[in-house]
């Protein structure tokens, strides 16, 4: 047990290296905090993020990627999560709502809830989650969010891009304009990918709307033939 | 050709593709044939209006004459309600038209692109 505890605070230490706080940056709290709240929709829905191919897969994201079948083993078909970064690549509107320790994502989806922690660190007590633990962070008009904390239950697409407990997400998320947003996405997770990659998704704003309730186990048809 | 099938192949696949996010609810389109688009004129008998997909239930006469039972998977309630739909808008004995893509396997369901009424109404998933 005290190996584990060893090697857990090891890893959590490795994590935090790659963190925007533990390089010094989130020292001084940015006093004008930018406004990207409202309701947001994907212009483009991404369902696969290489869509030709050519994931720099390791052999063992390789091998998990072979066992994805989107018609069977979908996470969604069961109507869990989607995780980060899948949860902001919905098709479905999402709102931003922030507070001075939070910015919340309310969506429609089977996940309803994102939650990005303002000026803190890394919990240093985390064991894995779908959505992980994200950390954000105020860059001139960017929200520069950090995550770690991962289960390995949740596709990165639709496509059925695998990941580790090992994954690490970092967002830049701007407003470009007054109705366009977007979220520059970089994925690693050294387990299950020889290099990170990246993705891009544009949000509209779209005044007027509101966030519907989405009970995703209300009259859900499909089967779920995963873990 | 009243309350026949119709199943009509047709090759679509850029103007499907073109219109495949608008419906997404909580799974990719991977059960359904998105190459080709399918027909069926029926009369409804029931409407789940219900996440993660709405569902219109059709009995749809072959030709044969003999009663098949379709379903047509829309897509979630909210994304329907800012296209103008309601609950009440697809009701049991309306004759309808439902155009979209056929599941793999062979059942009788479809994904529904567009809703035909007797009226000559249409009802897509796109929001105006």
């Amino acid at each position: 047990m005290r190996n584990y505890l060893i090697v857990s605070a090891a890893a959590a230490v490795a994590m935090l290296a790659f963190s925007p706080a533990a390089r010094g940056q989130n020292a001084a709290q940015q006093t004008h905090v930018p406004d990207i709240s409202g309701v947001w929709q994907v212009t483009k829905f991404q369902p696969k993020l290489f869509p030709n191919g050519g994931a720099p897969f390791k052999p063992w994201g390789e091998a998990r990627f072979k066992e994805a079948n989107p018609e069977t083993n979908d996470p969604n078909l069961g109507c869990l999560p989607e995780g980060i970064p899948r949860f902001m690549f919905v098709p479905l509107p999402m709102e931003i709502f922030q507070a001075p320790t939070r910015v919340v994502i309310i969506r429609e989806g089977t996940q309803v809830m994102r939650q990005i922690y303002m000026n803190r660190q890394h919990r240093n007590d985390l064991y894995p989650t779908y959505s992980g633990d994200s950390i954000g962070k105020w860059e001139g008009d960017t929200l520069v969010v950090d995550t770690i904390g991962f289960n390995d239950k949740t596709w990165i697409d639709s496509g059925g891009l695998p990941h580790s407990e090992a994954l690490h997400v970092v967002e830049r998320i701007r407003r470009l304009d007054h109705d366009t947003l977007v979220d520059d996405v970089m994925i690693e997770d050294p387990m299950a990918y020889t290099k990170p990659f990246t993705a891009q998704q544009v949000y509209k704003l779209k005044p007027g709307w509101e966030i519907q309730e989405l009970v995703c186990t209300e009259n859900n048809k499909y089967t779920y033939h995963g873990k | 050709m009243r309350n026949n099938l119709l199943l009509i192949p047709v090759t679509a696949v850029l103007l499907l593709l073109s219109l495949a996010g608008s419906a997404y609810a909580h799974h990719a389109t991977a059960s359904f044939d998105m190459t080709q688009s399918t027909t069926v004129k029926g009369t409804v008998t029931g409407f789940d209006w219900t996440n993660p997909h709405a569902y219109i239930y059709l009995d749809v006469k072959n030709g044969k004459g003999a009663i098949e039972k379709w379903s047509v998977e829309l897509g979630t309630i909210g994304m329907l309600a800012r296209a103008g739909w309601k609950r009440d808008t697809v009701k049991a004995g309306d004759e309808i038209t439902a155009v979209g893509n056929r599941a793999k396997d062979g059942r009788p369901v479809i994904r529904f692109e567009k809703i035909v009424f007797a009226s000559g109404q249409e009802l897509t998933s796109n929001v105006q």
